[in-house]
């Protein structure tokens, strides 16, 4: 089941990514998966991992990189602002997630009339827990997006790469989705007062849904933005 | 003597090239790292009618010459060698059918592999029996209107996927063809081989227990197994030639385009002469590969013996392939050592056009015993 289930994400992953970046290949420096549409009109890129200047020819439809030159001089910020702040949402959205995770157990639990009230609310702190860690990782991202967008324009000269174009695309998503779910949460439709979910009305259950669905959504977001920020760090 | 091509066969070559371009080299390295089976590949390429073009025209296939084929493949191999291979695999079975086989056996086994993407494949190979076809050790014995099957076929390409097989097996002293359908109770399939290269391809096990084969799939008369088995090479072996030029193409492509742009001691890499005659070496030996193929290929379709010029056509692609491989990884220097750069995979892909359908040794014997029939050389 569970490597059914790896297998079928593989393969959505994999049509995704050949529909997204085309033709790709790896840097013959650093193994960095680079897309063919990213070179200029003359057929040459830089790396944005190890700096090789590569230019670039189609044989028969095999990609042949050529290492012309070494771009050496690549500024990094100095406060590193942008790795730090990376790791915080990385870090604690899925504490929230798992918060959220509990809250929705606890709901049918009590539901199926298998636990009683949790003493001393203590799920009502739970729930506050979740908003504050929502908050906190969602705002993070913020300045996760600023100084990505930063390092883009020193580090990276502005050039357009696919994986940066998918990283930015992927931050606007998870702020958005980060967003809505924190203004359901806050306004009290998808928890009650004792820290449960709502289940007593057809708009509590919608937005049950779409809290959930917004923060599956972000967690697929955020896994596929660390991803695509650690082959930038490591190539590999 | 004509060199030119005809506009068909130019139409036939671009087609194939096209495919390859779009569908095959953009995936090589991804098939060669996963060693997945190209199925989606292979889909596209049935549509596109470049499976099973050789199956006769009464049967519903276009009856494409071998040279015609040739030309195809040479395309498809400069894409990926294995995914050509698994392209084409269906070849090697389905002839000894179309050589050998009933009107009733051809509309049972030849027929649906037009209608729908479907495989076949040649199992001839045991693990004691490689080169030598004789020592073959299968047997199967009569029982009733049934024939049963026992035994290990190895090395089998497109083993897993296929949906019959050509065995030979032994009828007593003699050796006698089979067609037996995949689902045939007693066939168990092996996991995929590891090999060298052409991880795209298929390659397997498949053992007969007591696999009950009924006397209408019998190939030929009793007895008749290894002549049909042996003629089957006469028309495979020069598309296997084809597959190894394809493969120095590629390795002539990758390294002319390398050469041309890597720089060194301030000059382009092609400036330098032991560079540039590599090439110039290369692609000489891929013109006299090509030339020893379509005439093997051509003699078979004017229906004359072609034993001699499809030896000579394997054994002489093959080495060339293989020298031309290991010269592209030389111009790329140590990029051409890397996993990144396609040069390793091809001489990986080489080394198996010098070995499979008859060792480069067999090659050779087979023309030494022409030879030997030769009062003088003209």
């Amino acid at each position: 089941m569970l490597a059914d289930i790896r297998r079928l994400a593989g393969r959505i992953s994999e049509r995704f990514k050949r529909a997204y970046y085309g033709p790709t290949f790896r840097c013959p420096v650093c193994h960095f998966v680079l897309a063919a549409v990213d070179a200029d009109g003359n057929g040459l890129l830089v790396c944005p991992v190890c700096g090789a200047v590569i230019e670039i020819e189609a044989v028969y439809g095999h990609i042949v990189p050529v290492v012309l030159d070494m771009e050496l001089y690549r500024p990094q910020p100095k406060l590193r602002v942008h790795p730090m702040a990376t790791h915080l949402p990385i870090g604690l959205f899925p504490v929230a997630l798992l918060g959220v995770v509990t809250l929705l157990a606890a709901t049918f639990l009590k539901r199926l009339g298998l636990v009683g009230a949790a003493p001393g609310g203590r799920l009502s702190v739970l729930a506050s827990a979740v908003l504050v860690l929502l908050v906190v990782s969602v705002g993070a991202s913020l300045a996760t997006l600023a100084s990505g967008l930063w390092d883009w324009n020193f580090r990276y000269r502005r050039r357009t790469y696919r994986q940066i174009r998918l990283k930015i695309a992927c931050s606007i998503v998870f702020l958005a989705l980060g967003a809505g779910a924190i203004a359901l949460h806050a306004s009290g439709l998808v928890f009650a007062a004792s820290g449960l979910m709502r289940l007593d009305s057809a708009a509590g259950v919608a937005a049950d849904f779409a809290y959930l669905a917004a923060l599956a959504g972000d967690m697929v977001v955020l896994a596929t933005l660390g991803h695509i920020g650690g082959t930038l760090v490591f190539g590999r | 003597m004509e060199f030119n091509l005809t506009p068909q066969q130019q139409e036939r070559v671009e087609a194939a090239r096209e495919f390859t371009r779009e569908w095959i080299s953009p995936n090589a390295a991804a098939h060669d790292r996963s060693g997945e089976f190209p199925l989606e590949i292979c889909r596209e390429a049935f549509k596109r009618g470049l499976m099973n073009s050789h199956i006769p025209k009464e049967y519903g296939g276009a009856h494409e010459a071998v040279l015609d084929h040739c030309m195809v493949m040479e395309e498809l191999a400069t894409g990926c060698s294995g995914i050509a291979t698994a392209i084409d695999g269906n070849g090697l079975s389905q002839y000894p059918v179309i050589l050998a086989g009933t009107d009733d056996q051809k509309r049972r086994f030849l027929a649906p592999m037009l209608d729908e993407l479907m495989f076949s494949a040649y199992a001839v190979t045991e693990p004691e029996a490689g080169s030598d076809v004789a020592r073959v050790k299968t047997t199967a014995t009569k029982v009733g209107n049934d024939y049963v099957l026992n035994g290990v076929k190895w090395w089998i390409t497109n083993g897993s996927v296929a949906s019959w097989y050509f065995v030979l097996a032994r009828t007593g002293e003699e050796l006698t063809g089979f067609i037996v359908p995949a689902g045939s109770p007693g066939i168990v399939r092996g996991p995929k081989e590891i090999n060298l290269g052409q991880h795209a391809s298929n390659t397997v096990r498949v053992t007969l227990e007591d696999v009950k084969v009924p006397e209408a799939n019998r190939l030929g008369a009793e007895g008749k197994g290894f002549d049909i088995a042996m003629a089957t090479f006469n028309h495979t072996r020069p598309g296997v030639a084809a597959g190894a030029n394809g493969i120095t193409k590629a390795a002539l492509n990758i390294a002319l385009s390398y050469a041309k742009r890597r720089r060194t001691f301030d000059k382009k890499l092609i400036s330098n002469q032991g560079i540039s005659f590599k090439l110039a070496e290369m692609m000489t030996r891929l013109d006299a590969a090509r030339f020893l193929t379509y005439k093997a290929a051509w003699l078979f379709d004017q229906g004359q013996d072609n034993a001699r010029e499809a030896a000579q056509a394997k054994w002489f692609a093959a080495d060339v392939a293989m020298s031309a491989a290991i010269e592209c990884a030389q111009v790329l220097g140590g990029y051409g050592y890397t996993q990144e750069m396609p040069a390793e995979k091809l001489i990986r892909d080489a080394k198996i056009y010098q070995i499979y359908e008859g060792a480069t040794e067999i090659q050779k014997m087979i023309i030494v015993s022409k030879l030997l029939r030769m009062r003088e050389v003209h």
